[in-house]
């Protein structure tokens, strides 16, 4: 019998555990897609999320290589092979991408396409209002914004496009099953100003420096329409971003901006925050790294572009410091050196500044004939840029020249030089003979020209996209 | 213990003492094969009078009476009883028992003797993992069973190794097989702290038959390990183990000396810094003109200059990047077992400093496994396992960090130090990677328990109850300095702390019945019924700071501000029912059968449960009366047809979600995480299996001979979606997979004599693996592709098509198969065929003893795969890595027109560029001089002499010779520690290479 009281022992043990178990178990830190849109606060949060996707490691801003890729493709900077740097991106240097290359470029900025695009699909349950207009318009600009960018990587500029030209598919949904297909060049720049123009409309004015705001989307509609060529709308939309008074930083302002002193915000439309928390450091590592004091870059000013810069021009200090690694002196790009105080690098992503409106509108308008008002706008740049700068009278090709060469100096290490030639239909020519040093010694260029028209000037789509998606046909030549 | 040491004692006391009128009984106690016992106890009966047979089985006894009773007994073996009746010489062979370690085989929740097992199922004996320097036991599994594949992961101390049964049958993460030890399931990173000295032997679940009882977490095999008990008189072991490791040689390839380097370097047209320096120096002092450069000074002076350059550099960087290892072990165990109450005890502490730089594993544990029978019908037992362990994860990555890689980028005639002679060079490369491990230390600090409890009972004659909790509980913690000062807190501009870790709790509670019956003395019936539940819980930490003041401080409480401090949690749970029935008609005729149903809480709502089943059945010919042979002695067909199942690796796959740990300008923010797929179900496999166990001659020659097809159905896999959606993929059912093969294993004694016993043994498996469907077709992998009717990761890549001969430039194929000279990538092709999937492996070997002495030696091959060697591709380079150390191999380039090599004009500077393509691809084929095991066990009357039972000592080398064609090492598991594992060997990126290791040691027991 004493069987018995055992048996009770180990019958109670068995059932402890034969309860009905919960098999019912959810994630910790992440919340089901179908109740990531319930309240505005959800909104805000996806609002955020989007805005973060900008920061994507290997992709555009903060954690990309925006800020040197149009560089290292065209002419203004020379991979500094007598360092030597690490060799990143001298794939790009030497035109030599594959369909193993871009991977990054395609896959960020669809995945932030997808968050606007996750916006937009939940959008319209929220009831009307400013809320909802805002997040509409934040919404459309981005992807607008991401989507010009890509464009401009993936395919040619608009004047440059016949009907037939395609590029990337315009993707508004958030179905995961598609396999879409490319579409003409036109299109898709309609495609873009119709969601800019529309995001104008609705968005607010007052989401801060470090998300869109109306005039944001104004200079980035100055910018689609000058690489469509549709000089009166940018002179337009330049207008509307600049307003009257336009806020072009002064001599003492400028280094500012390169320190996200709060002091220049007003010469910034928009720029994507990299908080001391966030420590991203990859602009300024794209650059150079510090071994030992000394800066070891990974690409150097070139030699003929670094004497474009003068001493009275306050970006030649802001831009540019001479430095010596190993016994040899360089043009090291400082741009992103970093804020005071935080670790080296971690420096905001400006997307958008005033000065490139300014130099958008005055190209318009010398294209469109209003000479005049070409020649203000460059003479309101170069004197806020050289010290005792006494304004010039030029006119004609030298005019129009003088405007490229204020955008080539202004915007430099900023993504857009490669694009600029590219949509000016002009090849990249570089000096053959200086090398990477200060001095123009070093070891020079491989690589010095392409030509206009070459296929290489369209970068290739990811060979795995291209493998798996049959509609999505690689760019010629690749 | 104490009664032992008396008896011992008294032992000597009467060998010391030499009473006249002994007698003494001579003879040998062999097993029932024939084969020498060694340890055996001979007892006169009723007395204190014995004594223990030595290693060649003999023993001799004094007894002061002519008439009486010897008790012969022995592990595992039935005591026998012989009257004495006036003979001297008493030789006896037992019979070995049917619980003994060689018979029997540890199935899902029971205990089956190996002859009536009807699946498919490898034993390793505990001795044949035995410690050895290299990896964990995992590693040490290689070659010790067919149709089990073990790939090491690398060469770092602890290091697991990847085992596949049968194939790889899952292609996601979790293709391993579930690992059980002493019933409960336990992880990857816990088996890397089990002591393989405590195991006692482990059994490998290769079909249906034998796995279905583990259902739905079976797919990839099951290795049942089960710990030491005690067993007989107390017996203490102590073990010492040391032995040196270090980096295999690369194969077939070098890397170039100063001198190579430096002319290689000067033919295409490099002055290094070094030699820019020097020179200058010698201008300014005016030992040379003006203008001089490395290309216009005599070859004397240049000469001198490389002289003078090799000089101030270290011989060879290897033995600073990749320093001798050394392994230290100590063991205590201490077993036995009396009527009611088993035990075994064992303490065991190892130190490994690893060949990569400043890498250690050091790992102390203790395990106690007690049983008592607390009454004739119901006992009770704790198995208790605890292991905490120690490392320095030194970086393993492919950049100038990790010191393997360092080899590959450092030139040889870079010094160590600057001319100070203590501030470590950081090279052209910018970094030391010396001095980083030295300053930026990651110690992992890890605590395993592996807890089992059972209780028994047998109320009646032919029904047991057991209820069984068992706890793998483990910790880590991981604290990364960078320090203040060092090298790289000065590229980054801070310095850090982070401390990180885990805690992973694994709880499962199992209850079964079984009834067992026999029936007319030839019906036998085993009914298992039972029910489990394991629940998974993981939660983790990660906490920065920065501005630490010094670095002999490391706390955070030291730190100038906190950076950041996140916590995270996961789990998972499985409730599962389960039955089998095994029948025998007079042990000729065996049925199993078996069925399980597992719920998971990893699938949506209406997938959650799935039911798995096996028949298996064998029938065992020699038993048959009509079956009378001389010749065969086992004769027995086997065949298996059944289920087994996985689930993703992910927790939550079945979901969509948007994540919440992202930040924007230091807001929360929500980011879209996973892509849903609430149709998301279980991967089940579907195996068959036919098996024949021979042997001849009294099984003399024995061997095995087993064919499998296992059919994977709904593999669960990243379903590849266009990149335009945002996500590159999510977790799905993408297609069915099939692996089958044989498999084939012979052992022979050739001589089982008293002084000599000589063994021959030899295994080959063979797997084949391909996709039979794919829902998707297009689903490119890295470097690879999967396709219908082709192996999982077949390589995908462009085909070298040599060099121009006429002007030194690389050729390629197109994708149509024409010659060109621009690498495109969308000439890239399905190399058909190759993969990274070993197709054949297995081992032969010999163990032979004489006397005291014993040597075996074992050899493991492998192949039939290909590897992506990176390695060679970054040594070689066609000068893309001039600036970085080379391979002499590159020597080998394009001069003058008609040149047929291997690499492109050197000075051809467009040419100087790398692309992935199949001239880097090469077979993994193998075979290396795995072990070898040359031993002296000291004579009984020594041992005895210094109050020994035995005393043994070894000397064992791993890895001593290789044989094969790859440009490096052809073992290649992981690419390296962090880049993110795709599958075993699909490429090489400096993983921790490979070790070759000598160990000598000492096992006393009393």
């Amino acid at each position: 019998m004493k069987n018995i009281k055992y048996l009770i022992f180990l019958v109670a043990l068995g059932f402890s555990s034969c309860q009905k178990s919960n098999l019912d178990l959810f994630p910790y830190n992440q919340i089901e897609t179908s109740q990531a849109f319930n309240t505005q606060a959800d909104v805000t949060l996806a609002i955020n999320g989007m805005y973060a996707g900008l920061k994507t490691s290997g992709s555009y801003f903060v954690g990309g290589v925006w800020n040197i890729i149009a560089d290292v493709l065209a002419d203004n900077l020379i991979p500094n092979k007598t360092g030597p740097g690490r060799g990143s991106l001298l794939t790009y240097s030497e035109w030599r991408y594959t369909g193993q290359n871009t991977y990054g470029l395609f896959t960020g900025g669809y995945s932030i396409i997808r968050r606007a695009n996750a916006i937009l699909e939940n959008i319209d349950n929220f009831e009307d209002g400013a809320f909802k207009d805002n997040a509409k318009g934040e919404a459309l600009a981005l992807r607008a914004m991401v989507y010009f960018d890509m464009s401009r990587v993936y395919g040619k500029t608009y004047e440059n496009a016949s009907a037939s030209d395609l590029v990337l598919p315009y993707i508004t949904s958030t179905d995961p099953s598609i396999e879409p297909s490319k579409i003409p060049v036109k299109d898709f720049y309609d495609l873009v100003i119709a969601d800019l123009e529309s995001a104008k409309t609705l968005i607010g004015t007052t989401n801060g420096i470090y998300r869109l705001n109306e005039p944001a989307v104004a200079a980035l509609l100055s910018r689609v329409y000058l690489y469509k060529g549709d000089w009166a709308k940018c002179i337009a939309a330049s207008n509307e971003a600049l307003g009257t008074s336009p806020s072009i930083p002064n001599i003492a302002t400028f280094p500012k901006i390169w320190i996200d002193d709060a002091g220049a915000n007003a010469s910034v439309f928009f720029k994507v925050r990299n908080t001391k928390l966030d420590n991203v450091n990859s602009q300024g590592v794209n650059y150079y790294q510090t071994v030992g004091g000394q800066k070891k870059s990974e690409f150097v000013a070139t030699y003929d572009f670094a004497q474009l810069y003068t001493s009275d021009d306050i970006r030649t200090s802001t831009y540019i410091q001479q430095g010596t690694f190993n016994g040899q002196v360089y043009n090291n790009v400082i741009k992103y050196d970093g804020r005071p105080g935080d670790p080296a690098g971690v420096v905001d992503a400006k997307v958008i500044r005033t000065a490139e409106v300014l130099l958008n509108r005055a190209e318009a308008y010398y294209r469109s004939t209003d000479a005049t008002s070409a020649l203000a706008d460059l003479v309101l740049l170069k004197s806020n840029r050289y010290a005792g700068y006494v304004p010039e009278m030029l006119s004609g090709t030298a005019l129009l020249d003088e405007i490229y060469n204020q955008r080539r100096l202004e915007l430099a290490f900023e993504g857009d030089r490669f694009w600029d030639l590219k949509r000016r239909n002009l090849p990249v020519v570089r000096d053959a003979t200086d090398g990477d040093l200060a001095n123009g010694g070093g070891i020079p260029f491989v690589f010095t020209s392409l030509p206009v028209g070459d296929y290489r000037f369209e970068l290739p789509y990811p060979q795995e996209e291209v493998n798996f998606n049959a509609n999505l046909t690689q760019n010629p030549g690749y | 213990m104490r009664k032992f040491l008396l008896t011992l004692s008294s032992l000597f006391l009467l060998l010391m003492s030499g009473f006249a009128q002994k007698k003494m009984i001579t003879g040998t106690v062999t097993d029932d094969k024939g084969l020498p016992v060694a340890n055996a106890t001979v007892q006169l009966k009723g007395t204190s009078t014995g004594t223990i047979t030595a290693t060649n089985g003999t023993y001799s006894l004094p007894v002061s009476v002519d008439k009486g009773t010897l008790v012969f007994s022995g592990i595992n073996l039935e005591p026998k009883e012989e009257s004495i009746a006036d003979r001297s010489v008493i030789d006896v062979s037992l019979v070995v028992t049917a619980n003994s370690l060689t018979e029997v085989v540890i199935l899902g929740y029971q205990t089956v003797k190996k002859k009536e097992v009807t699946g498919s199922v490898s034993s390793v004996a505990g001795k044949e993992i035995a410690q050895k320097p290299i990896g964990n036991f995992t590693q040490l599994l290689q070659g010790k069973a067919t149709g089990v594949q073990v790939t090491g992961q690398s060469g770092r101390p602890g290091a697991n190794g990847y085992i596949r049964v049968r194939g790889t049958g899952s292609i996601n993460a979790s293709s391993e097989p579930l690992i059980i030890l002493d019933g409960i399931p336990i992880t990857s990173v816990a088996y890397s702290l089990l002591n393989p000295n405590d195991v006692e032997d482990i059994s490998v679940l290769k079909d249906a038959a034998s796995q279905a009882i583990y259902g739905s977490r079976a797919a990839n095999g099951v290795i049942i390990i089960s710990s030491r008990k005690g067993r007989g008189k107390p017996t203490l072991r102590y073990s010492f183990q040391y032995g040196k490791t270090n980096a295999l040689d690369l194969q077939n390839i070098k890397l170039m000396n100063s001198q190579e380097k430096l002319q290689y370097e000067y033919e295409g047209n490099i002055t290094n810094p070094i030699l820019d320096t020097m020179i200058s120096n010698r201008v300014a002092n005016g030992t040379f003109p003006g203008g001089s450069n490395l290309f216009n000074i005599s070859p004397s002076q240049r000469s001198d200059l490389w002289n003078l350059t090799a000089s101030r550099a270290p011989k060879t960087w290897s033995n600073i990047l990749l320093p001798e290892g050394r392994v230290r072990t100590h063991e205590v165990a201490l077993s036995g077992s009396d009527d009611k109450f088993t035990y075994y005890f064992s303490l065991n502490s190892s130190k490994t400093d690893g060949v990569s730089y400043g890498s250690y594993w050091n790992k102390t544990g203790g395990r106690l496994n007690v049983e008592y029978k607390a009454l004739d019908w119901f006992k009770l037992g704790t198995d208790l396992g605890v292991t905490h362990s120690k490392e320095n994860n030194v970086r393993s990555l492919y950049n100038t960090q990790a010191a393997y890689t360092s080899l590959f980028i450092i030139n040889p005639y870079e010094p160590v130090y600057l001319s100070d002679g203590t501030t470590y060079n950081v090279t052209h490369a910018g970094y030391s990677p010396l001095e980083g491990t030295d300053h930026n230390p990651s110690v992992l600090d890890r605590v395993s328990t592996f807890t089992t409890m059972y209780a028994e009972a047998n109320f009646f004659k032919h029904l047991a109850f057991k209820t069984q909790i068992g706890i793998n509980f483990n910790t880590l913690s991981q604290e990364n300095y960078l320090q203040p000062g060092s090298n790289l807190a000065k590229i980054l501009g801070y310095n850090q702390k982070t401390d990180a870790g885990n805690r992973d709790f694994v709880f499962v509670i199992s209850n079964t019945a079984t009834w067992k019956q026999t029936f007319a003395e030839k019906h036998s019936i085993t009914i298992l019924a039972g029910q489990e539940y394991t629940k998974d819980k993981f939660y983790s930490y990660s906490l920065a700071a920065r501005g630490f003041p010094t670095a002999s401080v490391n706390t955070q409480d030291n730190a100038g501000s906190a950076q950041t401090a996140t916590t995270s949690r996961s789990d998972w749970a499985l409730l599962s029912y389960f039955a089998n029935v095994t029948y025998d008609y007079n042990k000729k005729y065996y049925l199993n059968v078996t069925g399980r149903r597992d719920g998971s809480s990893r699938f949506g709502a209406n997938k959650r449960f799935a039911n798995f089943w096996a028949v298996g059945g064998a029938w065992d010919i020699i038993n048959e009366n009509f079956f009378k042979s001389k010749i065969l002695s086992t004769l027995k067909l086997k065949a298996s047809i059944g289920t087994a199942g996985n689930v993703p690796l992910g927790l939550y796959d079945n979901l969509g979600t948007y994540a919440l740990t992202t930040k924007y300008s230091d807001l929360p923010a929500a980011v879209p995480a996973r892509l849903p797929n609430a149709d998301l179900t279980w991967e089940t496999n579907k195996n068959y299996d036919v098996g024949l166990d021979f042997g001849f001659f009294d099984d003399r020659l024995s061997g095995a001979a087993d064919y499998y097809n296992r059919k994977t159905n709904n593999l669960i896999y990243p379903r590849n979606v266009s990149y335009t959606t945002g996500f590159t993929s999510f977790t799905s059912n993408i297609g069915n997979l099939e692996n089958k093969g044989f498999e084939f294993s012979l052992n022979g004694d050739i001589i089982r004599g008293r002084d000599l016993t000589v063994n021959l043994f030899a295994s080959y498996s063979h797997n084949d693996n391909k996709f039979l469907k794919l829902y998707s077709n297009n689903t490119p992998q890295t470097l690879s592709y999967f396709t219908e009717g082709q192996p999982s990761y077949t390589y995908f890549l462009n085909r070298w098509a040599g060099i121009n001969p006429s002007n030194g430039k690389e050729l390629y194929y197109t994708a149509d198969g024409n010659l060109t000279e621009t690498y495109s990538s969308s000439d890239a092709v399905l190399l058909k065929g190759k993969s990274p999937n070993v197709k054949w492996f297995g081992s032969f070997g010999t163990s032979i003893s004489y006397k005291g002495l014993d040597l075996s030696a074992q050899f493991y091959y492998s192949g039939g795969n290909y590897i992506m060697n990176y390695i060679y591709q970054v040594g070689a380079s066609e000068g893309e890595n001039i600036n970085d150390a080379q391979l002499t191999d590159a020597f080998n380039y394009w001069k003058k027109p008609g040149d047929i090599v291997r690499y492109a004009n050197l000075n051809d500077l467009a040419q100087r560029k790398t692309f992935d393509t199949d001239k880097y691809l090469e077979k993994g084929d193998y075979i290396t001089l795995r072990d070898v095991t040359i031993g002296y066990t000291t004579p009984k009357s020594i041992a005895s002499k210094i109050k020994m039972k035995s005393l043994r000592f070894y000397v064992q080398g791993t890895n001593l010779w290789i044989g094969t064609k790859f440009h490096g090492l052809p073992e290649v598991g992981e690419s390296n520690g962090e880049t993110g594992l795709i599958t075993p060997g699909l490429f090489n990126l400096f993983a921790q290479p490979q070790l070759r290791a000598v160990t000598f040691g000492v096992d006393v027991r009393f």
